[in-house]
């Protein structure tokens, strides 16, 4: 195959003023024309910063330490800012994650796409300029592009953004697109649209790509070759085909089975044990070896090299040596009886008709919410909902961005204003800082163990048991707690405010209890929520919850910023302490995997409406309603490699 | 539109209410501004003879309520102090500060600009470290000493220009004579508010270099001059904006340093003069005046951001689009 761009050896440290950064250690790989390359891997393995660093689009405190990247046979590891100009657009590319900030707001979509054009072509007249650009928005799936062309980013839905994000880096005709995480911050339906779209522009344009992203899913979607990262290495690269059917390193083993797919039907999701090694120290020897269960002494050694298993394929994992124990086949990957074949339903839970209790906890009926702006427009993000959770359930729902989720959520806790005080929801910033008046009306009655939580006397009347009995956890766990307070402090501070005397002794021992119980050691208690990773972040989120033994806890997207491997930790945490607890659980999510795995009953929302609940098992296998069966459509879409038998074939 | 022009008159019927209030209210002889050191020797009856004459014996409400009928006819008063009509005082002295403040408003502007995007261009450089080095300095050199340096040194010493006045008494030396009374307080006027502004511009800058849209820009091979310029700094414009726009009346009226030490006739000096002194009306037909002065301009500077920035337009387009074609509609239509 004939290469255009080639990455020998090359290492890539980033200086901070606590030391050096190897965010890439000696990656070396290539890319034919036309081909696709899925490098997958969690947050913070280099992935992203390897591909800026082929298009040198680092800051300045990154530094290329040794190796090279060769381009069509030229070697660009030297080129300065200047020589890089000329070939960024032309020969190589690249889309973004998210689309809402990667445009410029202040200027319209078709000048944008315009620039792009014309950084190549200087002496392109007008007429032909406006014909391009028509022409590139209708090549990503744009529809009425003369009118398109001249509305600013602000005006386009996300899916519409990342389409124009395409048609920019299109613009110049490269040979290499490099796509970083271009779907993770759509929606599901729109994610299967982008790379549908992704592959019919290979199709037509014969564009080579080279693809970022964490969901495996995603990567047996488009990949030609796949290339998994851990810890700034590449540890294994190989065909699609061969990665997914014959895996050799066990972190690519590890990533596999972290698909809710594979746990499907059991009691809890597999995880990857332990936590990525941080860049700054990488450890000695194989960078993966803690996490590693058959890891060899020699692991912590000496770095493994590069194995080959095939001529496409190659792993670093010390497994590979000739020297090495065999591994029974069966503790590989994905045998066949590990895998429920997907038709068959989930079996039933011993547990569930026990935990499961009569009583309704919340009863919210026909509840509606319009926000409205200045009297003249309003908008429905609810309407006509009702839903029933009862004691002990665990009810999910689903639906896409926009769809009503969260405001369901806040008018349960009582977040919303009251109607005529004027309420912030997904109304854009701008509204609010205007002060435009925004209002919100609203109907139905939520009712929760028989008050009326929305009657504000009813309310006022039960409102300390309210505040008690019924509490959240966010999304971004990074905004939710307080910067400036101490782990300790945030975990205790419910039991504070409702005066409380903690049932330990001390706030600090009964925050210590909870953060124990949440699986995070007494360490962390005096650190700030800035000096924990994300995971360990949504942990204390949720000890702060748990401690008001709470009998409903709504959490709204709680898994929906993690990586997949801290994904599957929390959710195996909720069900775990579901069950210990035995309250009832919202779960809102968009994320149809982890839903499934972990909700006893799942709610479909599409524009405020509710428009299917069913038991979770009748859900998935029969979905009654239209977009239910075009968002399972596309779960299934994504989530099965090419060949999905061959996963099992082991 | 109509909306605006409401707030507009609630707001300066709020501010004219507040000062009048306020200037009322804070101690001090109102009569000593009109009759200089005689109201302290005035016997009890003399001097309710004179707050009579004034007006001044009333309830405050009853005053504001006067001044509110009278100034609707376009009589604002005398002031105590010159016994002339308040506005006549002011127009004799509004064309110099005009020139001073304006044209340093319009330097600082243009300046502050230029200084900012060299240093953010330069970002870190040695150019872009003594700038603000600099900058740093000059922000810590009071205004009056540096107008003393300043006199010290091109008057004094070199004789090459005038240090006080708006024009030589007498003289007959038409406009160059008045551009060479102007360079000193101008440059003092420039020197002290022209940093931070500066560094403003700069700061919002780099973030903006920073933001995700310059990636894309880069990747799309575009050159470091494109992108600051039709990108980044388009982009801060709208802050930058409304910042100038709230500190028009600071620079044009917060010369108070700069006329006293350079004896320049202006307002600066005359609105010190009216609030220390109790000159209520003068006062009020000030305050006024740079009430709608900012309220103008931050309604020039909202209309041109909008201009900018779309997403700063009235809320109902936006909402319009939204609504219209919900997320999944819009998709749906692409296909």
């Amino acid at each position: 195959m004939n290469e255009i761009l080639e990455v020998n050896n090359l290492s890539v440290s980033f200086h901070t003023p606590n030391g050096e950064i190897q965010a890439v250690r000696d990656v070396s790989f290539s890319l034919g024309a036309g081909e696709i390359l899925v490098i997958v891997g969690e947050s913070g393995c280099g992935k992203s910063v390897l591909c800026k660093t082929i298009m040198k689009l680092l800051p300045s405190t990154a530094k290329i330490r040794s190796g090279n990247i060769r381009v069509k046979g030229t070697d660009i590891t030297g080129y300065r800012e200047r020589d890089m100009q000329r070939l960024r657009g032309k020969l190589f590319s690249m889309i973004f994650q998210d689309p809402m900030t990667a445009l410029n707001p202040v200027m319209p979509v078709g000048k944008q796409i315009a620039e792009a054009v014309k950084v190549h072509q200087p002496k392109i007249s007008k007429k032909e300029l406006k014909k391009r650009v028509i022409e590139l928005l209708t090549l990503v799936g744009i529809d009425r592009p003369e009118e398109r062309m001249n509305m600013y980013p602000c005006h386009f839905s996300g899916g519409m953004r990342q389409r124009s994000v395409m048609a920019v880096a299109l613009a110049g005709n490269p040979e290499i697109l490099f796509a970083d995480e271009p779907t993770t911050a759509l929606d599901v339906t729109i994610q299967a649209q982008i790379l549908k779209l992704l592959r019919d522009i290979r199709r037509k344009l014969g564009t080579a790509a080279v693809f970022v992203t964490h969901d495996l899913g995603i990567a047996a979607r488009v990949a030609d070759r796949v290339a998994v990262m851990y810890a700034g290495k590449i540890v294994e690269i190989g065909t699609a085909e061969e990665i997914f059917t014959d895996p050799r390193h066990p972190y690519t083993w590890g990533l596999m089975k972290s698909l809710p797919a594979f746990s499907k039907g059991r009691d809890e999701l597999y995880t990857i044990p332990g936590m990525p090694p941080t860049l700054l120290h990488p450890p000695k020897g194989d960078a993966f070896a803690c996490r590693n269960e058959y890891a060899l002494a020699i692991d912590y050694e000496e770095e493994p090299p590069m194995f080959r298993v095939t001529d496409t394929h190659y792993a670093a994992t010390w497994l590979l040596d000739e020297r090495a124990p065999r591994i029974p086949a069966d503790a590989c990957v994905l045998k066949a009886a590990d895998l429920p074949d997907c038709g068959k339903p989930y079996p039933a839970r011993g547990v569930m008709k026990t935990r499961i209790k009569e009583e309704i906890l919340l009863d919210v009926q026909h509840l509606s919410y319009t926000f409205s702006i200045k009297d003249k427009l309003s908008v429905k993000a609810l309407e006509d909902v009702s839903f029933q959770i009862r004691r002990g359930e665990i009810f999910g729902l689903i639906g896409e961005s926009g769809s009503g989720k969260s405001t369901a959520a806040r008018c349960i806790m009582n977040i919303c204003r009251p109607p005529g005080q004027g309420a912030k929801g997904r109304l854009s910033r701008t509204d609010i800082r205007k002060g435009a008046d925004i209002g919100a009306a609203r109907a139905g009655r939520i009712l929760y163990k028989g008050i009326d939580i929305c009657e504000l006397r009813q309310f006022r009347r039960n409102k300390q048991m309210l505040e008690r009995a019924r509490q959240m956890v966010f999304q971004d766990s990074n905004s939710s707690l307080n910067p400036r307070m101490k782990v300790c402090d945030i975990i205790a501070e419910p039991l504070k405010i409702q005066h409380i005397n903690p049932p330990r002794g001390s706030l600090r021992a009964e925050a210590e209890f909870q953060m124990h119980y949440v699986g995070l050691d007494a360490g962390y208690l005096d650190k700030y929520p800035g000096e924990l990773s994300g995971g360990q972040r949504q942990r204390v989120a949720i000890a702060r919850a748990l401690i008001m033994e709470p009998e409903l806890l709504v959490a709204d997207e709680p898994i929906a910023s993690l990586d997949v491997s801290i994904q599957a930790q929390i959710v195996n945490l909720f069900r775990h302490l579901q069950r210990e607890h035995g309250f009832s659980f919202l779960f809102i999510a968009h994320d149809l995997a982890m839903v499934e795995f972990l909700c006893d009953r799942v709610g479909v929302m599409y524009q405020g409406k509710l428009v299917e609940t069913a038991p979770v098992k009748e859900l998935f296998s029969n979905p009654q309603h239209e977009y239910t069966k075009k968002l399972l459509s596309c779960l299934n879409d994504i989530r099965y490699a090419p060949t999905p038998s061959t996963i099992t074939s082991y | 539109m109509g909306r605006r022009i409401l707030y507009f008159l609630l707001s300066i019927f709020l501010l004219s209410a507040v000062t009048f209030y306020m200037a009322r209210l804070a101690p001090g002889d109102p009569l000593v501004s009109y009759y200089g050191d005689r109201a302290e020797k005035m016997s009890p009856k003399e001097r309710k003879w004179a707050e009579e004459k004034l007006g001044l014996e009333d309830p405050i409400t009853v005053q504001y309520i006067r001044w509110l009928e009278r100034s609707f006819h376009g009589d604002f008063g005398i002031s105590y102090k010159y016994k002339t009509d308040a506005v006549d005082v002011i127009k004799g002295r509004a064309g110099n500060t005009l020139i001073l403040g304006g044209i340093g408003f319009v330097l600082i502007f243009v300046l502050s600009l230029l200084l900012g995007v060299l240093c953010a261009w330069n970002e870190e450089r040695l150019l872009d470290r003594m700038i603000c080095k600099i900058g740093t300095a000059a922000s810590c050199i009071p205004e009056f000493w540096l107008s003393l340096v300043l006199i010290l040194i091109f008057s004094v010493n070199l004789r090459l220009l005038p240090s006080s006045g708006a024009y030589t008494v007498g003289g007959k030396g038409g406009i160059s004579d008045r551009i060479r009374h102007l360079i000193l307080p101008m440059v003092v006027v420039v020197a002290s508010h022209l940093w931070y502004y500066a560094y403003m511009v700069r700061n919002r800058l780099l973030e903006e270099v920073r933001a995700d849209y310059v990636l894309l820009a880069r990747s799309k091979g575009l050159r470091k001059r494109s992108i600051m310029f039709r990108h980044c700094l388009w982009n801060m414009m709208p802050s930058y904006l409304s910042i100038m726009a709230v500190s028009v009346s600071h620079i044009l009226g917060g010369t108070y340093i700069v006329e006293t030490v350079f004896s320049y006739p202006g307002l600066g000096t005359l609105a010190y003069e009216s609030a220390r002194y109790q000159d209520y009306n003068l006062l009020m037909v000030l305050c006024l005046m740079s009430g709608i002065l900012v309220i103008l301009c931050n309604m020039a500077a909202q209309m041109i951001n909008e201009m900018i920035d779309p997403r700063m337009r009235t809320a109902p387009v936006m909402s319009k689009s939204r609504k219209s074609r919900p997320p999944g509609a819009a998709e749906k239509a692409d296909k």
